[in-house]
């Protein structure tokens, strides 16, 4: 499945344009040809269902099959729920997308192409606008329907360890366009215009921080991508970067032109290992071509790109460990000033996005900053990447503008709740913030609309719970992993949220004590206020969000000892009460 | 549990070879970016960090045997430790936590007697809770074991494939790759 065209480097823009120009016509091809177009979605999340022997199945039986078809790989297209998924299109019959087609269901798609048919029973639909039979568009289907595809519009579509794939689809065309047309000053214009807030979980505007770094004055400087992402709940920068590395590498080098930078950095959690792979594999092979390196297309610009593998430490993810974790050492904050942008890797300038945000580049630069500005809202411009969890039914990364509502993308995109569950809240923020009830579910997805209700966009990780989840034994969880991986280095984070997790845990027990609540608020207080970096000064977020959100359940465990749910080990006092119908 | 770790001279001369290979920094700062990276590949080559390995590690990128500790103690992914016959990786997510993980963690405890980053003292298993997330949330809860994911677990079918893994005994190369 690897077409290897032995690359040559590419020395100028017209060697370029010929290169996109010839893989275009060759992507094209595949959706217009006579042959048969097989493509497996292959990405850590399909290889855990069984993509690889889905693939393997389908190889055999294509070979006996007597038919002329091409067999490729492509990414994760953020349907977790259809996986193993298998896109077929074929003489006279458009791209369709099959779900679930595991080993064993493999032949039944092999043996519906012999018949010049679709596997009706395996559709999920069509990919274009256009039904086939009784097969109806993807983008009618609620998953599909209020989703915007910008940065994911290409993965699952393109095999991402093909360079020429994502040529094909107009990429790295914003970086010649960049080099030959752009100064450094448009190129962060742009961005400005479009007004992308970094979708690391603080919003700051990221036109403004490239230009912030364009003026820091001292050399050298450079660009840090944080596609660290160790939360909880969260793994759209993994499947990004595992469908579509390249992107990712284009906006890099899109920031290092803008802010004047000859190195850049994509630093990936150690235990993502495809992403890893994939996009090393992405920066040897935009090297071969002459993309990235010295005098980049001849024009005298040079960029070095650095992958370097994180080791599994939450506190990675905060801007000054991160920068520590990439020169050797421990992941452990400073405290700022000086900012990053002002001495950051090397105590040199050093501008950090997240991957997402740096992914946003590309088509900025392509469709101009109104065109990225006109989607979303007034404040949160452009599209988010989402990932919902929890008793749903279409579990998967999803893109929609900014501004759907929390209540659309849990009942109607991602189906609502699976059969025998009844919803009772969505932790947001991952391990920052706090729940929302369903009374306060219109509320709009964005930067601003959450952080009234003390909720929060963060990453876009949101996790659904049902009646069974009781509130303090969630809020447990989500201090214990706090407490976990507080790197330990200031003292309010260190022992602040061992002695919450100990209150809390004492809630648990059924020994609770009058006045915990109070105690519990204190406590919070002074971590909140205290601690050193940005993830201690919301590690208690999580509790004191579940005790506002339920304070019922809080109080029956302290005064009467009962754990409606029956999952906390309260005493004695609670077998009694429930047995009293409590 | 202790237990005399032991390192064959043939997985050091694989760990020389790496370095010889694959890394060769041009300054001092370049040398620094790489040793979690340099670490992480001696892990996936024998499956833990054992001391002989750091010290070669250090010596190659030109940082004290301290400097390579403190690393591997900060850094949840290293085993300084040799893991068992079959590694385990018990995701305990937000996702994986609504679906019932901490019973699959006491249920480890109680049934196998380990907890976190511990072996099983017939040496058959090594358990790793992760704290983080293995990003399939729609197979909550999750294990991946000896290569493999196993989704939507309760007690009783985590134990199955636990048992089934142990009677088909050793993969090669069970712990690589995480």
């Amino acid at each position: 499945m690897d077409r290897h065209l032995a690359p040559t480097k590419l020395t100028d823009r017209a060697a370029f344009n010929v290169l996109a120009e010839e893989a275009a016509a060759r992507f094209g091809a595949m959706a217009t040809g006579s042959v048969w177009t097989v493509s497996v979605g292959i990405s850590e999340c399909s290889i855990s269902k069984g993509a690889l022997d889905t693939f393997e199945h389908l190889r055999m039986k294509l070979e006996d099959s007597g038919l002329r078809y091409q067999l490729r790989r492509v990414g994760c297209g953020g349907w977790c729920w259809a996986e193993p998924f298998v896109t077929v299109s074929g003489p006279g019959m458009p791209l369709i997308l099959y779900g679930n087609v595991d080993a064993e269901r493999a032949p039944d798609i092999v043996a519906a192409m012999q018949r010049g048919m679709p596997a009706f029973d395996l559709a999920v639909g069509t990919v274009g606008s256009e039904p086939y039979g009784d097969i109806r568009p993807t983008r009618e289907h609620p998953f599909f329907a209020r989703q915007r595809r910008v940065l994911f519009e290409d993965c699952g579509v393109i095999d991402p360890e093909s360079i020429e794939d994502y040529i094909a689809r107009g990429g790295y065309s914003s970086w010649a366009k960049a080099l030959f047309e752009m100064t450094p000053d448009a190129v962060i214009d742009e961005m400005k215009i479009a007004n992308v807030r970094g979708r690391g979980g603080a919003g700051f505007p990221a036109g403004i921080k490239w230009e912030s770094a364009r003026r820091a004055r001292a050399q050298p400087k450079y660009v840090a991508v944080n596609s660290h992402e160790g939360e909880p709940n969260v793994y759209k920068d993994r499947r990004l970067i595992e469908s579509n590395p390249h992107l990712v590498l284009e906006g890099t080098l899109l920031a290092c032109y803008g802010i004047g930078s000859e190195r850049g950095y994509n630093y990936i959690g150690g235990e993502h290992v495809l992403a890893l792979k994939r996009f090393r594999q992405a920066v040897n092979q935009a090297l071969e071509y002459g993309l990235i390196g010295d005098n980049i297309l001849g024009t005298g610009v040079n960029v070095e790109i650095r992958t370097r593998a994180g080791g599994g430490a939450y506190i990675c993810g905060e801007g000054s460990a991160l920068m520590y974790s990439v020169m050797g050492e421990r992941g452990q904050p400073r405290t700022k000033p000086p900012r990053s942008v002002e001495e950051g890797l090397w105590r040199r300038p050093t501008m950090l996005n997240n991957t997402e945000t740096i992914a946003t580049a590309p088509s900025i630069i392509r469709n101009g900053g109104e065109w990225y500005a006109s989607m979303g809202n007034e404040k949160s411009t452009g599209t988010k990447l989402v990932t919902f969890q929890g008793p749903l039914k279409w579990l998967g990364v999803i893109e929609v503008e900014m501004g759907v509502s929390l209540r659309d993308l849990i009942f109607e995109t991602s189906g609502g709740m699976q059969d025998g569950y009844s919803f009772k809240g969505v932790q947001t923020g991952g391990v920052s913030a706090g729940p929302l009830l369903e009374d306060q579910l219109d509320v709009p997805v964005d930067f601003d609309s959450l952080q009234p209700l003390d909720a929060m966009l963060g990453s876009g990780g949101f996790v659904v719970f049902d009646e069974s989840v009781c509130a303090v034994d969630f809020a447990r969880y989500l201090m214990a992993f706090n407490r976990y991986e507080s790197c330990s280095k200031c003292t309010p984070c260190r022992l602040g949220n061992p002695a919450l997790v100990e209150i809390v845990d004492r809630i648990r027990l059924g020994n609770g004590r009058p006045g915990d609540i109070e105690l519990i608020e204190r406590t919070s207080k002074h971590v909140i206020e205290l601690s050193l970096c940005g993830l201690g000064q919301v590690a208690p977020m999580p509790l004191l969000g579940m005790m506002k959100a339920y304070p019922a359940e809080f109080r029956a465990h302290i005064e009467d000892g009962i754990c409606a749910c029956g999952v906390c080990p309260t005493s004695r006092r609670v077998t009694t009460a429930i047995a009293a119908g409590g | 549990m202790l237990q005399e770790a032991r390192v064959s001279e043939s997985d050091l001369d694989r760990v020389r070879e790496l370095l010889r290979t694959r890394y060769h920094p041009r300054d001092h700062e370049e040398a620094q970016e790489l040793i979690l990276g340099a670490l992480q590949d001696v892990q996936q080559i024998i499956g833990w960090v054992p001391h002989e390995a750091a010290v070669i590690v250090g010596d190659h990128l030109g940082v004290t045997e301290n400097r390579i500790y403190g690393l591997l103690t900060f850094y949840a992914d290293f085993r300084i430790a040799p893991p068992g016959k079959h590694f385990m990786l018990l995701c305990h997510g937000s996702a994986c936590y609504v679906g019932g993980s901490q019973r699959l963690i006491d249920e480890m405890q109680q049934r196998y007697g380990v907890h976190g980053d511990e072996t099983t003292s017939d040496g058959e298993l090594t358990l790793q809770i992760v704290n983080g997330c293995l990003g399939v949330c729609d197979l909550a809860p999750v294990i991946h074991l000896d290569h493999i994911y196993y989704g939507h677990l309760t007690s009783d079918s985590m134990n199955e494939t636990i048992s089934e893994a142990i009677r088909r005994g050793p993969t090669p190369g069970a712990h690589e790759a995480h």
